[in-house]
């Protein structure tokens, strides 16, 4: 962990903490602070963005668990995510929960239900998981389609959270319940990631013969990744059907499984804020298309709109080669030396 | 080299994205002017209908600006691709959600219709979109570009019964839904199914499959068993293209007659493959094949905008320049009403409200959008694939009201 030049670790309770000194607390408090006036400072689009961006990080930090730490390719997750919000979509229109109670029980039923998707990681692993957990989905799709409960093709509408009176019906207002989520679970991430449990994960991807050897459980790990990791998609799944208001069959496919694939490459595969580059700079790229296409197709009009808008998924294309040839250790490796660079500082050496 | 590497490629990066940023906006989008958002898939399942018609609303509008717009206010179209990416269509709704200069949109997706929808209930935002049935039964601001998916369906109903007698059969005709395993692959048989059932005509499960299907065998081999008359296939091209080429190797098309629903085959698409769709019927809102391609309005636009002959035309481009129209007339009348300086969301859902009757040229029958209707139209004309080229059998044909057969 970096700390300034000349800044030491005096005792034990220093040694393990996540916050170490106190200009990092204070850019936290001021960070947290910045975060609160967000809504009122910026546009509805910046908020909008930041509640998609966040969900996005919620559900790319379950995968990074999961693959990233315990070296369990899962191809999963957008099925994964689905059966949190239609899960949380039944608990509050069929059985009246209120979204408070209905989010952390649509992690844990996700939770067990990716149980079901870490059993075959018992017997295969590598490319020949990663099919099986694409079998998964389609497999999750299914039911979505044509299960009674989940409103078949039709979907569910979702109410948006309340408090008493108070109405949680606007990007804003989400914004609140959204951000300190996944800021709450980013540090249960980051916990858990220098655990006991966090260290068997990393064990069981370096080497899982060696693990065993040490002690540790393979199967007990492996299935326990899942179910974190999917307790995480499940939450960001409820989520997205509180924002969007509408759980509907066609918005988790298995494009977005592979997006979530992408974002850890690009932001570096075993690191927590290497999810955050990883959300951040796909998700901006998308953006940028976004606000770019009109001006090219404006200034090169042979190239037309719809090519233009269409320059989307060549670009994330190109950036995940890109990735994956020059910096296959993603943002987070250059991340790491940049701030190895600065520790030293003002010291060349 | 890898650490300068990144450096250099995040400076030019941000210098090329800033400077684009900053640099002005084209001269159309100076002065007076409204907006249309077009949330379409340029990539993904459904770009082989959704891109040609975009380019087509595109090309119609340019158009219009190059004659100075409507009455004065130019109509800026602005292409977004949602990649049948309901995530990504939220998040370019919400960025031009509250731009107040955008009267108008559409979403050439039925997932992306149902989530966008609850999110703008109560809005008075019109959002042209593809043919769902609820849109009818639930009158709102979601105005379908054509006919429902179910009135078309029961149009075809009467057209296989015409079809049986013509043949000289007796007894009830059968009929089943070949189509893709989603909420749009079922649309057609809500409301669809109780009108043909009304009309005696025998209604077999449903075959669905998931999009992006190649083979087809084994349902098409369990309609042949259950004895089926005519297959109603649903699915955007080439998903129709899929199946027949299926179905002439297996030999069905001889005894069973397909049909295809509106997002059949394109004349470009039956070019490549003359043999396969050989025969099949296709029930169509826009006008298809040389009626087309040698449309003057569409020949002249294709022409000067895209530069090609009119044999590379998708007949999807006229559905596109039939929505165009209906927009342009809309904001035409909306001026007129309260002049262009008070031209709004409001303003234009009223007028869209009032297109009644609104002719297209000719490219798509005319509009039927009403205080009680959200139907684009409510005429189809059937084709037939005959020597690798689409022709014209019937008419404009009225559709049947089947939306109102249905329980909502």
């Amino acid at each position: 962990m970096w700390r300034p030049c000349g800044t030491f670790d005096e005792n034990y309770r220093k040694d393990v903490a996540i916050i170490r000194t106190p200009l990092r607390w204070g850019l936290l408090v001021a960070a947290l602070v910045g975060l609160f006036l967000v809504p009122y400072v910026c546009s509805y689009y910046v908020v909008s963005f930041l509640n998609t961006l966040s969900i996005t990080v919620i559900v790319v930090l379950g995968l990074q668990m999961v693959t990233g730490f315990c070296g369990q390719v899962s191809f999963g997750q957008a099925a994964f995510m689905a059966v949190g919000a239609y899960a949380s979509a039944v608990f509050c229109a069929n059985f009246g929960l209120s979204f408070w109670v209905a989010v952390p029980l649509s992690g844990f039923f996700t939770g067990i239900y990716g149980l079901v998707g870490g059993a075959p990681s018992m017997r295969i692993k590598g490319f020949y998981l990663a099919v099986a957990t694409i079998a998964i989905h389609f497999v999750t799709m299914w039911l979505v389609l044509h299960l009674e409960i989940t409103g078949k093709s039709q979907g569910i509408i979702v109410e948006p959270p309340r408090i008493g009176s108070f109405v949680f019906d606007t990007d804003e207002r989400m914004f609140y319940i959204i951000v300190p989520l996944m800021l709450l679970m980013t540090y249960g991430a980051r916990n858990l990631a220098r655990t006991r449990v966090g260290r068997a994960f990393v064990a069981v991807r370096d080497n899982d013969l060696a693990a065993q050897v040490m002690g540790i459980n393979l199967y007990y790990y492996k299935l326990l990744a899942f179910f974190i990791s999917c307790f995480y998609a499940g939450v960001a799944g409820a989520l997205w059907a509180h924002l969007t208001r509408v759980c509907h069959p066609e918005q988790f496919s298995l494009l977005h499984a592979l997006w979530y694939i992408g974002m850890l490459i690009v932001g570096g595969i075993g690191s927590i804020p290497g999810v955050f580059f990883g959300v951040i700079v796909i998700r901006v790229l998308d953006e940028l298309v976004l606000l770019v296409s009109p001006f090219l197709s404006s200034w090169f009009p042979w190239l037309g709109s719809a090519p233009a808008a269409g320059l989307g998924l060549s670009a994330f294309g190109v950036v995940l080669a890109v990735f994956l040839i020059k910096e296959p250790r993603g943002l987070a490796h250059r991340w790491e030396i940049i701030k190895a660079s600065m520790r030293l500082y003002p010291f060349a050496h | 080299m890898g650490r300068r590497w990144i450096g250099w490629s995040v400076a030019l990066i941000t210098v090329g994205v800033l400077g684009l940023a900053l640099l002005p906006l084209p001269a159309g989008a100076q002065g007076k002017e409204v907006a249309f958002l077009d949330l379409s898939d340029f990539t993904g399942p459904v770009a082989g209908l959704a891109l040609p018609s975009s380019i087509g609303v595109e090309d119609y509008l340019k158009d219009v600006n190059s004659k100075g717009g409507v009455q004065g206010v130019k109509i800026n179209y602005i292409g977004v691709d949602t990649r049948y990416d309901v995530a990504r269509a939220l998040s370019a709704f919400k960025s031009y959600a509250r731009d107040q200069k955008v009267v108008a949109m559409e979403i050439v997706s039925t997932p992306l219709g149902k989530m966008l929808q609850p999110l703008t209930r109560g809005e008075k935002f019109v959002c042209m979109v593809p043919g769902d049935g609820e849109f009818q039964a639930h009158i709102g601001n979601f105005f379908p570009w054509g006919p429902t998916y179910q009135d078309a369906f029961a149009a075809t109903v009467d057209w296989i019964l015409e079809d049986w007698k013509k043949k000289g059969k007796t007894g009830e005709p059968s009929v089943a839904v070949l189509s893709w395993d989603s909420p749009y692959g079922r649309e057609m048989l809500r409301g669809g199914k109780e009108y043909a059932e009304k009309k005696g005509v025998k209604v077999l499960p449903s075959e669905l499959f998931p999009p992006g299907s190649l083979k087809h065998d084994i349902y098409l081999t369990r309609l042949e068993k259950a004895g089926v008359n005519y297959v109603y296939v649903g699915g955007v091209d080439p998903t129709q293209t899929n199946v027949m080429r299926d179905a002439t190797r297996l030999g069905l098309t001889k005894d069973i007659q397909f049909i295809s629903d509106y997002w059949g085959p394109s004349s470009l698409g039956i070019s490549l493959h003359p043999e396969a769709l050989e025969g099949m019927v296709i029930v169509s809102y826009f006008l298809r094949g040389n009626e087309a391609q040698n449309h003057p309005l569409l020949k002249r636009l294709w022409a000067t905008y895209r530069k090609e002959p009119p044999e590379k035309m998708n007949e999807g481009y006229g559905m596109g320049v039939g929505t165009a129209m209906t927009l342009a007339a809309a904001i035409g009348d909306a001026i007129k009403r309260v002049g262009p300086d008070k031209i709004s969301r409001d303003e234009v859902y009223q007028s869209y409200q009032k297109m009644t009757g609104l002719s297209r040229d000719g490219i798509l029958g005319p509009c039927a959008y009403s205080p009680t209707s959200r139907r684009g139209s409510d005429v189809v004309k059937f084709y037939k694939v005959t020597g690798g080229k689409i022709s014209p059998i019937t008419d404009w044909v009225k559709t049947p009201d089947a939306v109102s057969l249905h329980k909502w």
